[in-house]
């Protein structure tokens, strides 16, 4: 049998703020090597194709679906999952409105809509509705129906804006 | 089932012309990837069949956009969200900024690439019909060098494309032309995020005092290859957007397009809803406000002249003296509507002779000099209703002077025709068939033909 694929190799990224180095065939996926190498199991696997949100983390700043980007395309480049989030301030608004509201169920969707919602809150400070909805329409959720969620994330922003 | 990751290479050449070394190399070809949108979706599905697979994500050279004066160049590695951030693209080319926000979700706009759209060539691809009705133009580069083909010609077939397996795309272009043009895009889909689109249509249009002048709709998801509308744009070009020319618009639509029944949606569907989006266009270039004011003043000035200046003014619109001393008797005149009505109640009234008069006003169709007085005016007006006609061959010319002559002799007059917009070739099958007329029906069909001809004119002049 003819070798048609790739040895693994050393590849180096700031996860969370922490350079780390895997070793890693170029074409695993990102979704893959923080679940599985560093035990990040805060971002879920849901459809595996770009359609649900789940997998959701910053890439560089952008949020992205990490079950899209094989490995390589990583390196040399600052990832944050929901884990690097826990500190926070913006963040921890946005979960407590998720509680606050119900905008959390059985919790497989949850930490890439509060991703998703950050990245909207940092772009955007005062998001009318349908930048909200826009803002999440990358994000699947099958528990409940969204309203809880889209109200918690406009309490956050209104909450963010009293505080200043 | 998914794929093996360790069934696969990847490699992250660190510049363009690394890149391009590497897709000459002899062997299997390395399949580029850049935001991995469509590709890593096949990787997951085990449907990838490339195995050697070359990164240009990270490409500085491909992810620029460049202004100059006559275009923009966008970088082929420019994201969905770099489109829609970027300043002279959402000014310039909303349509483009607009599908860019179609595409899936935010995350999936961060990663995926208008290169990488082009490419992919699904007849669903959200930017590709805002490319076509710009007139993109693609810079494809490959180690022997650069080379600029039109956008138009780019997609061969469904999923078939014209690149060479050594080329990349560097740079879509579009020209900077299409200021003060409005402009209208729409997907229609089951929802708006993450829903491969049933239909989607970009389209923009110059009108000029309610008339089209330049027009361009292209469409996706409705034939192989994203399509412009050439016949249903033909209808529109040098008409005024009445009620019959939408109703015919839409019905033209509706039959130019070649879709397919699939997983989305029926072709019988496809096809409907495409003649209700081009209605909706429509109804916004008639929706258009701004030049209202103007006319209404142009008006108020006709209204205030003598009645002799006023009724040789107007005669530019029809040759009849009888219908323009009419007109200038029913002044003051309000606004446009009130000018065309008053203009439709006076023909109901004209005699024959009146309407002979005016018919003498016109040259024959494919000449210029009418045979009767014709103001410079009514002589400019029937150059430009008459240009597409002009633009034809010898040999059509010949044959509608030859068809001229024969309704002459079987009529006793000239043949009189609504020209905008239409093409020497129709004319003539309308000759054709009206030679076959009776006195008395032609007659009425020739002031029919007048008085669509006196509609435009009238409406021309308040923008004159």
């Amino acid at each position: 049998m003819t070798k048609r694929g790739a040895a693994k190799r050393d590849i180096s990224l700031t996860v969370n703020g922490e350079v780390k180095t895997v070793s890693a065939y170029p074409m695993e996926r990102l979704l893959d090597v923080l679940r599985e190498q560093l035990g990040l199991t805060g971002t879920k696997e849901g459809c595996g194709e770009g359609e649900c949100g789940a997998c959701s983390v910053f890439m560089d700043g952008a949020l992205v679906d990490s079950c899209l980007v094989p490995v390589l395309q990583a390196q040399g480049s600052s990832v944050v999952t929901i884990e690097g989030l826990a500190a926070d301030a913006r963040a921890r608004a946005v979960q407590d409105a998720f509680l606050e509201y119900g905008g959390a169920q059985c919790g497989i969707c949850t930490p890439g809509m509060i991703l998703a919602a950050v990245h909207l809150l940092n772009a955007k400070s005062a998001p009318t509705m349908d930048d909200i909805r826009e803002g999440l329409a990358g994000n699947l959720c099958r528990c409940t129906g969204y309203v809880q969620i889209l109200e918690a994330v406009a309490a956050a922003a209104a909450k963010r804006g009293a505080a200043r | 089932m998914r794929s093996d990751p360790a069934e696969f290479n990847l490699v992250a050449p660190s510049d363009l012309q690394s890149a391009l070394a590497l897709m000459t190399d002899e062997g299997e070809r390395w399949m580029p990837i850049a935001g991995g949108t469509d590709l890593m979706v096949q990787y997951a599905a085990g449907a990838l069949r490339a195995r050697r697979l070359m990164s240009i994500a990270g490409l500085a050279e491909l992810r620029r956009i460049n202004v100059a004066a006559d275009e923009i160049q966008i970088g082929a590695g420019s994201t969905y969200t770099d489109l829609r951030r970027h300043e002279t693209i959402a000014h310039e080319f909303p349509m483009l900024a607009q599908a860019a926000g179609w595409v899936g979700g935010i995350a999936n706009q961060n990663r995926g690439t208008i290169g990488g759209n082009i490419v992919n060539a699904s007849p669903a691809g959200d930017s590709l019909p805002s490319l076509l009705a710009y007139g993109a133009e693609l810079i494809l580069v490959s180690l022997n060098g650069e080379r600029r083909v039109p956008y138009t010609t780019f997609h061969t077939g469904y999923k078939k494309i014209q690149l060479a397996s050594n080329e990349l795309i560097r740079a879509v272009c579009l020209p900077r032309r299409f200021i003060g043009y409005v402009q209208h895009a729409r997907k229609v889909g089951t929802r708006n995020a993450q829903a491969v689109s049933k239909i989607a249509l970009a389209a923009l249009a110059q009108v000029d005092g309610g008339i089209v002048r330049d027009v361009r709709i292209a469409l996706g998801s409705v034939a192989p290859v994203p399509m412009r509308l050439a016949e249903t744009e033909r209808i529109l070009t040098g008409n005024l957007l009445d009620d019959s020319v939408v109703a015919l618009a839409a019905k033209t639509a509706a039959s130019e397009v070649k879709p397919i029944d699939d997983i989305r949606s029926t072709a019988r569907y496809r096809a409907a809803v495409v003649g209700n989006l081009v209605v909706e266009f429509l109804e916004r270039l008639r929706a258009e406000p701004a030049a209202t004011e103007a006319r209404n003043e142009a008006l108020a000035r006709w209204n205030a002249l003598s009645a002799d200046a006023a009724e040789g003014e107007i005669l530019a619109c029809c040759g009849s003296r009888a219908w323009a001393r009419a007109m200038a008797a029913r002044r003051p005149l309000a606004d446009e509507s009130a000018l065309v009505g008053a203009s439709d109640e006076i023909c109901a009234g004209l005699r024959d002779a009146d309407w002979l008069e005016a018919f003498r006003a016109h040259p024959r169709v494919g000449e210029k000099k009418a045979e009767g007085s014709a103001s410079q005016q009514s002589a400019a007006w029937s150059a430009q209703e008459q240009s597409s006609a002009a633009a034809a061959g010898a040999e059509s010319k010949a044959a509608l002077a030859e068809g001229n002559r024969e309704y002459e002799r079987r009529f006793g007059r000239i043949f009189i025709v609504c020209a905008a917009g239409k093409t020497s070739g129709e004319i003539l099958a309308i000759l054709q068939k009206r030679l076959q007329n009776d006195d008395r029906s032609e007659l009425r069909e020739a002031v029919e033909q007048q008085r669509q001809i006196m509609q435009l004119r009238l409406r021309k002049w308040l923008r004159a």
